[in-house]
């Protein structure tokens, strides 16, 4: 493994300022290091100097009425133990759930997962079906921007150089899920992931598929077939058809193209399915 | 590191960070610099769970850590589950169960399911227990006599 030095700026002013200090390539931020410790070992990535974040108050579940906002490096494990996420956001906290284990989640975070941005992510497809938003710090000042927007691709963010990701807002409360099929249960990378969402506010539904490179996807043509409020079995048949037969896919040593456009259907009609019974629930 | 890092208690056993490098791990620092070799190196990728470790009471992958992040931080290893409570009382389920066989899986299970006793308020129903182990290991495959071990362990309201 290569060597690096660590810093840990006591404030954001001084992270931002740590960041900008390092050329491209040789400076890496560090929030709960599960996937850059890996990297390292790996070889993939050889940073001569590393930033931590630890030190920045930014491990905060903040309401604002129905509106959460969680900074950036709280740990999953807090966001999955806090019951109001639970409650409000159920598909955020399956997705919490889903990443890794225990013992990672105690230290991985929303910021970290977001900035790696991997194309089998299991939080980014529940974000872009809740329509989250994340806060960006840097020298020119913050700005914020849909996850959407955020994600450019495998591995590649909207981060601009000096900038932090400070934290990820979810707008509004909704009934949602998040469904996955992988090899094992935990510290797997899913071979197909699904989030779906109903948006009250719109009487629509929002879905979101994970486990196909480079990047997770919304799926709006999907989402036009559910229609709006209650689907017919028609409407999620015709939506999961449609992403398994439309969706580019294909086949590496997790999974058969086949084998994906099959989840691909039998996941996103399961997860419209549990979206609308848990409606009907809540009332 | 620029400012001296604040030394680390292992076990109840204060330990300086003086001379460690920036790049390393908790795990190496653990068993080849305090000599502290109960926790265990499975995969070095946060697949396997043999390197928990308790990080201020929480579970932690020792082999996905930087020591120098976890400075001033009260670490509890495999050695110390004798003088823990919740590690007590993991371990006399172990005997109890006989659940091990080769043995190498066996400190991650214990930290780990005393890390999670202690984050439930010292008993928590079997199957959540076992839910929450998934990312613990036993290339044994010796799973059985592990939840006979995990069905020994208080329950929510016992």
């Amino acid at each position: 493994m290569s060597d690096f030095s660590l810093v840990s700026p006591a404030s954001v002013d001084a992270a931002i300022a740590e960041l900008r200090a390092g050329a491209p390539g040789e400076v890496a931020v560090l929030a709960g290091g599960t996937d850059l410790l890996f990297a390292l070992d790996g070889g993939k990535s050889v940073p001569r100097r590393v930033i931590s974040l630890r030190r920045l108050p930014w491990r905060t579940v903040d309401w604002n009425g129905p509106v959460l906002t969680v900074g950036s490096t709280l740990p999953l494990r807090s966001l999955e133990e806090d019951p109001e996420v639970a409650r409000r956001y159920p598909g955020l906290f399956e997705a919490t759930r889903a990443v890794g284990s225990v013992q990672l989640r105690h230290r991985a975070t929303l910021g970290g997962n977001l900035g790696r941005a991997a194309p089998a992510s299991d939080l980014i497809p529940v974000l872009l079906a809740l329509d989250a938003e994340v806060d960006l710090l840097g020298p020119a000042g913050a700005r914020t921007m849909p996850v959407d927007r955020f994600i450019r691709g495998s591995n590649r963010t909207a981060l601009g150089p000096g900038e932090l990701i400070r934290s990820v807002r979810f707008p509004e409360p909704r009934p949602s899920a998040y469904l996955w099929q992988r090899v094992r249960p935990a510290n797997d990378i899913s071979q197909i992931a699904v989030a779906a969402a109903y948006s009250p506010s719109t009487s629509r539904y929002q879905l979101a598929v994970g486990g196909i490179p480079p990047r997770a996807l919304r799926l709006s043509e999907a989402e036009e077939r559910l229609g709006e409020s209650t689907p017919t079995n028609a409407q999620i048949h015709a939506a999961s058809e449609w992403a398994a037969r439309r969706l580019e896919i294909a086949t590496d040593r997790r999974a058969s193209e086949e084998y994906r456009r099959h989840l691909v259907a039998t996941l996103i009609e399961r997860a419209v399915r549990r979206v609308v019974a848990s409606r009907k629930e809540v009332g | 590191m620029t400012t001296a890092a604040r030394p680390l208690t292992v076990n109840g056993r204060s330990c300086p960070l003086d001379g460690v490098p920036d790049s390393e791990r908790l795990l190496d620092t653990l068993r080849w610099r305090f000599g502290l070799k109960g926790t265990k190196e499975g995969c070095r990728s946060g697949d396997c769970g043999a390197c928990t470790v308790l990080v201020d009471g929480v579970s932690t992958l020792s082999c996905l850590t930087l020591t120098h992040e976890v400075e001033g931080s009260a670490l509890t290893t495999i050695e110390g589950m004798a003088d823990d409570p919740e590690g007590r009382t993991v371990q006399a389920a172990f005997e109890q169960a006989g659940a091990l066989q080769c043995g190498y899986c066996t400190p991650g299970f214990v930290v780990a399911l005393a890390g999670l006793l202690k984050e439930r308020g010292r008993a928590a129903p079997t199957d959540e227990l076992l839910a929450d182990l998934a990312g613990n290991l036993c290339r044994c495959t010796g799973y059985l006599s592990i939840a006979r071990a995990v069905a020994l362990l208080p329950k929510e309201g016992a």
